[in-house]
């Protein structure tokens, strides 16, 4: 079960947002909506209207409030404006701005502004001043709320809970359920729900002719459809949608890259769903499976690919907001994107929350080598390979990485100098520039700029760099030889550090070399400076090396032995050396970098970075290869993490308030806590699935019924702000989360629940008179047709014509070519997120760019096109034509049977034997069996195949 | 509430509901010839829009942008501090080509574009084009759907989804590029959260037969007859199923466009068939896919197709890094006179004040030489330039004649009426008859516009 942690203060928890003095609204959920007389409802009417209108300018976000009026608090609204005017005058629409503004006849005084083209109705009007009237009350927007546990209205025609929930609905308004469907009708529907796939025509008889009462069979049909493997790739596909689930990185300028082990992900969802993972869990190991303390090779390290088998954006901060998207729009149905660059215009999260969400995940990195799943084999032919690419690639990077290195520390000056002009702060997070061996790094130059600002006063070495960086211009020489004499006389006499040869010698406060240096040049401006010391170090650099050969030549065989302390070693035992070369040698200095982590590749030049990526792709190439294991995707957090700031406006350089890493204001209790080093990903995942958390169980129960009936209670599923459409049954969605936490958040549980009821299994027929009432079907007064997707019409195709292999599970994506059907289900097919399959882009598949909650629905005519005049589809007619089944038939008018139950898992009608009959030719059925093959072929392009009633 | 910004793409259906019509009816009447909606906010003067895509980046200062200060500082150094582009440049590099006035207008147009410096009065060329960063991807990113790093809906996306069909038979995106897939390929044309149906249409103009230009579009198994007799019963096995489903929408749509697919067999293929040009036609626009393809774009924008990219080729044809002269000379060369032809055929038809070119790469090049990547010497070509760059528009409500914005005295970075690649979408809306600040579509909560928060309308290259 759960490992969320209860949140002690609960019910304390900091309602923020559009909440004002009272919290008095939640009676109103079950209310009409309509009609002039009765109460607003300003959670579902009046909320919505300001949200719409005002928000842009009198919302959340400070920096573009206009006339520092806010609209989304009680507090805001009835500020006094001076002159005892306010926007609203709870009880008194006259005095009320608002509406006086609303309504004004003057363009440059009516709001909202005309350039908005936004503008009340009169209804909208009505509704407003009533409020107002009514006391202009402000409460919590619906989905902040607590989920509670409504009760369940008695309703006499109604005996699940779900169907009271919605009965009583219909009733309102004279309006009922359809009339049940047949069993035949009841099965292919559930079948396709649960499994994407047709029944069978013996699954039908065998459920029609099912002697026990209808819910006991129907009952048996459930279990059967869950436990069966195709749930988890139906459903799997689903998630996979919402995780933007690819098999390439995406933004590739030619051709496209592929992730090795992204198919390990969408395995393990599959699995998830196949195994009923209580939900609570499925979350927790998706977004921090590294920090459960599970085994190092645990298959359920997969599931980080949810973060990981994203976009691939060469700026780290994209890669990061990628995934702040997909948990808050996916996992908690609201649009946190929105608040990277400003505070959300329409809902309670500032810019702090995205960074506070920025710092909790930015500061995990994907590790080089990823952990094998489980212990699977690993042919040794593959092991010695990758060793060998390895070792190439480590030897290449070493070296590689010396000659920068070298390289750097005798460009101290160039990096000194850009310092020293006050070039400003360098983004870091974006490559794409070519760099040759005289180009500035800005990477190490903000190395620099970091490296200086921490360092002592006190330094030996830059002690007199940053006292010269104070001197104002005019008169530097002057200046800088009276601090170089104070500096020397500090020093004392000389002799004391003249032995520079014997490592006893102790160095003076302040390093002679440079003062020398500056002695010597005396530099009339603060970038002289910097040439100075850039040339002290290049001579530190060039000496070390130097007598770094001669030490080791001594060594050599034949060599002559010098004592240690010799003055041949002068330079090698030096403390004032010692001094200088500590800025370049140590681990901590901005010239030792290491070029272990790819994105310092960058940095080399041109050529040699592309040699060194060829090393890495050839260990990529390796394991795209068909032997090798698999892998999980995993993220490791980084220790100790860097310090996070709120970007202003977006922009990585330009730095706000420090943040920390914490879950979003509007959900948390008061002075939500930080999250702990090391497993920050995990606070944010039990924060999560805190029981106490409004929004996810809500977010997934509307997601699950929005797979179940074409579209959500919510039916922005991805928004529950402000500006998204209130549930059409508040205290549905509430219930199923509800009983989400009754059944150990079962998401089988679930399903049988919705599939059990009378709502689920009513019929689908369009109903004139209820659509004049309902013409949305708000209310589901019927089952909303559905058109099978782009993955359920494949495998459907497949299926019927006895090529689909259901055995063959999960692995490395399979990858369809020239319509060379491939006989596996559509899940595991390559997906590629830079190159849009035709399919996909003609069959609304799910584009894998971004967090897809909702697939588009179009009707054009290339997917007509396809089912016309596809290889594919024709050359399913012919296998399904050749089935033995249908083959091993004595009659034409046999043979057309036999056809309809594969196809539509029903009898033929008379006259549907007649019609065929008459397009194939009585008695034709040895000789034309092209015409045969285009019978089928019109019956796998028809309505009937494609949807479900 | 304004139709356009609803995230509804079939409100023209709903309005159909509304007024009573239904499907069914709709079936009786010419099949959607004509769902213009041209001048979505305002009248537009432009209905559809050729975008000739010269990617990989045209050399301003050797095209649009004469700089006699730029030759006659040939090989010195220039006084640029931290004008960074992707790779090292070096001393100034004098334009190899000779610039001359053409026109009334007296615009001046190197010797790379002879065809087309015939044409200059109807051009307006903006001089001071800039973008945000000297990458191919991300410049093409932003030129195509004005952000440089997410996927977004494309120009030709939002037009479509904005403005409609005008021809239901044809995609109403249709991008032509021979031989493969520009760099980026499709995230050049995607429709990102628009609706699929609004993605561009990839033609290659490499493939001959016209049959093949579009997936699907012929069956090639069964000869029409077969497939008349195939449809006549399809018809009837649908119209049963439907009878048992009175008023079932979804069930009529999928009918009616059936009914659209298998019209659309004959009128695709001849809309890409250029070899039905008569022989002078064809010749006017010259040999050579780039040419040829212009032709091809223009029977689409007289069909009614809304947007048509074409592209010089895969990969980066523009992208002159060395030997600028040679390599500039081939790729002007293989559309310059196609480029006159376009203007001058929808001229004599009557459709240049309809259609918009728009001819553009997705940045220029520096004035300066750039030096090798290795390490080595100077190449004679040009690296990226985001700082600056040229590009030309005609048609479509354009006031022909114009010179828009200047580069500073070597054509290095604009400096005079800078324009933004967003100024530029805003532009083309406008033509178009859509206000870029109303053109919005609600996805993840935020209402989404091509010029997201910017853009300005350049008035003086409009008529």
């Amino acid at each position: 079960m759960s490992p969320g942690r209860q949140d002690e203060r609960g019910i304390s928890r900091r309602l923020k947002g559009a909440v004002g003095g009272s919290l008095l609204g939640f009676v109103a959920w079950s209310l009409p909506v309509s009609g002039e007389e009765a109460t607003v409802d300003f959670r579902q009417e009046i909320l919505p209207l300001l949200s719409e209108n005002c928000f842009h300018c009198h919302g959340p976000d400070g920096e573009e409030r206009k006339a520092d009026l806010r609209l989304d608090t009680f507090e805001g609204a009835t500020r006094d404006l001076g002159e005892g005017a306010a926007a609203l005058v709870p009880g008194k629409p006259s005095l009320s701005r608002l509406l006086s503004r609303i309504d004004s006849p003057e363009s440059d005084e009516v709001m909202p502004p005309p350039d908005s083209g936004k503008s009340l109705t009169p209804g909208q009007r009505a509704r407003l001043r009533k409020w107002i009237s009514e006391g202009g009350r402000y409460e919590t927007h619906w989905a902040y709320e607590p989920v509670e546990r409504t009760e369940i209205p008695p309703v006499a025609t109604a005996d699940h809970p779900i169907d009271s929930f919605v009965v009583r609905r219909l009733e309102e308004r004279g309006l009922e359920l359809s009339d049940p469907v047949d069993r035949r009708t009841l099965l292919r529907r559930a079948t396709f729900d649960l499994t994407g796939l047709p029944p069978s025509w013996k699954e039908v008889q065998d459920f029609v002719n099912d002697p026990a009462p209808d819910g006991e069979a129907f009952g048996a049909v459930l279990d059967r459809l869950l436990e069966s493997p195709a749930y988890g790739e139906r459903w799997g596909r689903h998630w996979l949608d919402l995780a933007r689930y690819a098999d390439t990185h995406g933004g590739s300028a030619i051709g496209f890259t592929r992730f090795p082990f992204s198919y390990t992900y969408r395995d393990y969802v599959i699995g998830a769903f196949n195994e009923d993972l209580p939900y609570d869990r499925f979350l927790l190991e998706q977004i921090a499976a590294d920090q459960l303390d599970l085994p190092s090779r645990d298959p359920a390290l997969a599931a980080l690919g949810f973060l990981t088998v994203g976009r691939q954006f060469r700026n780290v901060h994209d890669r990061i907001d990628d995934q702040i998207d997909v948990i808050t729009r996916g996992l908690l149905g609201l649009t946190v994107s929105c608040a990277r660059c400003h505070d959300h215009k329409f809902d309670s999260i500032p810019t702090t929350d995205y960074y506070a969400l920025h710092a909790t995940l930015g500061s995990s990195r994907v590790p080089f080598e990823l952990p094998l799943v489980g212990d699977p084999e690993v042919p040794e032919s593959y092991r010695s390979e990758r060793e060998n690419r390895y070792r190439l690639r480590n030897d290449m990077v070493r070296e590689q990485g010396e000659v920068m290195r070298g390289r750097l520390r005798m460009q101290v000056g160039l990096y000194l100098g850009e310092l020293a002009k006050g070039t400003p702060e360098q983004d870091t997070s974006t490559f794409f520039l070519s760099y040759r061996t005289e180009d500035t790094r800005p990477k190490v130059l903000e190395a620099w700029r970091r490296y200086l600002a921490a360092l002592d006063e006190s330094d030996p070495v830059f002690g007199p760099w940053h006292r010269l960086s104070t001197i104002e211009a005019e008169n530097f020489r002057a200046e800088c030889a009276a601090l170089v004499a104070q500096l020397e006389k500090e020093n004392g006499d000389p002799k004391a550090f003249a032995n520079e040869h014997l490592l006893k010698t102790r160095p003076p406060k302040w390093n002679p070399r440079v003062l020398d240096a500056l002695k010597a040049r005396q530099p009339n401006s603060f970038v002289e400076v910097a040439e100075v010391y850039g040339e002290v170090f290049a001579g530190v650099h060039r000496r070390w090396l130097g007598s770094l050969l001669e030490a080791s030549i001594e060594a050599e065989p034949g060599g002559t032995v010098v004592p240690d302390q010799d003055a041949k070693h002068a330079v090698v035992n030096s403390a004032i050396e010692r001094q200088l070369r500590h800025h370049l040698y140590d681990p901590g200095s901005p010239t030792a970098l290491s070029f272990e982590k790819p994105e310092n590749l960058t940095m080399l030049n041109r050529g040699v970075r592309d040699a060194v990526r060829g090393t890495l792709g050839a260990i990529h190439n390796l394991d795209l290869g068909g032997t090798a294991p698999p892998r999980s995707m995993i993220l490791e957090e980084q220790s100790p993490p860097d310090e996070s700031f709120v970007f202003l406006r977006g922009n990585p350089v330009a730095r706000g308030e420090k943040v920390e890493p914490r879950f979003l204001t509007a959900l948390s209790a008061e002075g939500g806590a930080t999250f702990p080093d090391g497993r920050r990903r995990l606070g944010l995942a039990q924060a999560i699935v805190d029981p106490e958390n409004p929004l996810t169980r809500r977010v997934i129960v509307n997601w699950i019924w929005q797979h179940h009936f074409g579209r959500g209670l919510v039916r922005t599923a991805d928004d529950f702000g402000t500006r998204g459409e209130p549930p059409s049954h508040p205290e549905l969605l509430d219930y199923l989360a509800e009983v989400l936490l009754e059944d150990g958040w079962s998401l089988k549980q679930l399903h049988r629940r919705i599939m059990t009821s009378a709502t689920y299994q009513q019929g689908s027929l369009e109903n004139r008179n209820a659509r004049e009432i309902d013409p949305q079907n708000d209310l589901l007064w019927r089952m909303p047709p559905r058109r099978l997707e782009m993955e359920a019409m494949r495998d459907s195709l497949l299926a019927v014509s006895g090529e689909l292999d259901l055995k063959k599970r999960g692995g490395r994506p399979f990858e369809e070519k020239d319509e060379a059907a491939v006989g596996r289900r559509s899940v595991y097919a390559f997906v590629n997120r830079d190159v849009i399959s035709r399919m996909a882009s003609t069959f609304d598949g799910a584009d894998p760019s971004a967090c897809t909650v909702k697939r588009p629905e179009t009707v054009v005519p290339q997917q007509t096109l396809f089912a016309l005049n596809s290889g594919f589809v024709q050359d399913r007619a012919v296998a399904l034509f050749d089935l033995p089944e249908i083959q091993e038939t004595e009659s034409s008018s046999a043979r057309i049977e036999a056809i309809y139950r594969r196809i539509f898992s029903r009898s033929a009608s008379p006259e549907e034997v007649a019609v065929a009959l008459e397009y194939v030719g009585e008695g034709s059925e040895d000789t034309n069996e092209a015409r045969w093959s285009q019978f089928v072929h019109a019956l796998l392009a028809s309505n009937e195949f494609l949807f479900v009633d | 509430m304004n139709a356009f910004s609803s995230g509804d793409p079939f409100s023209r259906r709903r309005f159909l509901r509304r007024s009573g019509l239904g499907l069914g009816s709709l079936a009786l009447a010419p099949l959607m010839q004509s769902t213009t909606r041209a001048g979505v906010h305002f009248p537009g003067k432009a209905k559809s829009v050729i975008h000739v895509f010269l990617n990989g980046g045209m050399s301003q200062v050797d095209t649009f942008d004469p700089k006699p200060e730029l030759t006659r500082r040939d090989g010195q150094p220039l006084p640029y501090d931290n004008l960074l582009t992707e790779r090292r440049t070096g001393v100034a590099m004098a334009s190899p080509f000779e610039f001359q006035q053409h026109g009334e207008s007296g615009i001046p147009v190197s010797d790379l574009f002879p065809h087309l410096s015939r044409c200059v009065d109807h051009l307006a060329v903006i001089r001071s084009m800039h973008a945000e960063l000297p990458s191919h991807e991300l410049s093409l990113m932003l030129m195509n759907s004005g952000d440089q790093r997410l996927v977004r809906p494309s120009l030709g996306s939002w037009l479509n989804w904005g403005m409609g069909s005008e021809n239901r038979n044809l995609p109403g995106f249709v991008v032509l590029c021979p031989g493969g897939h520009p760099v980026g390929g499709t995230n050049n044309w995607r429709s990102a959260f628009l609706p699929g149906v609004f993605q561009g249409t990839l033609v290659d103009t490499a493939q001959s037969d016209p049959r093949e230009l579009i997936a699907h579009i012929r069956n090639s198994r069964l000869a029409p007859e077969e497939q008349g007799r195939q449809f006549e019963l399809l018809r009837r096995i649908n119209a049963r199923h439907l009878e048992s489903r009175p008023g079932e929408e979804a069930l009529e749509a999928r009918i009616q466009s059936f009914e659209l697919a298998y019209r659309m067999q004959i009128e695709a293929t001849d809309a890409f068939d250029i070899s039905q040009e008569p022989a002078a036609i064809r010749e006017m626009y010259g040999k050579g896919q780039q040419n040829q393809q212009l032709l091809m774009a223009r029977r689409l924008v007289e069909r009614g197709v809304r947007f048509v990219q074409t592209w010089h080729g895969k990969g980066q044809p523009w992208d002159s890094h060395g030997n600028i002269k040679n390599a500039h000379r081939n790729v002007a060369q293989a559309c310059d006179q196609g480029l006159a032809a376009l203007i001058t055929d929808l001229e004599q038809r009557g459709l240049l004040d309809e259609t918009l070119i728009v001819c553009s790469g997705e940045f220029g090049r520096t004035p300066t030489v750039e030096l090798g990547v290795a390490g080595g010497g100077a190449t004679q070509g040009r690296d990226h330039n985001h700082w600056g760059f040229s590009l030309w528009m005609a048609g479509g409500g354009i006031k022909g004649g114009t010179i828009h914005g200047a580069t500073d005295e070597f054509g290095f970075k604009a400096v005079e009426n800078p324009v933004s690649v967003h100024d530029l979408h805003a532009t083309i809306l406008h033509l178009l008859g859509i206000d870029h600040r109303r053109l919005t579509y609600r996805y993840a909560g935020r209402d989404f516009r091509l010029t997201d928060v910017h853009g300005h309308v350049v008035d003086a290259v409009i008529a």
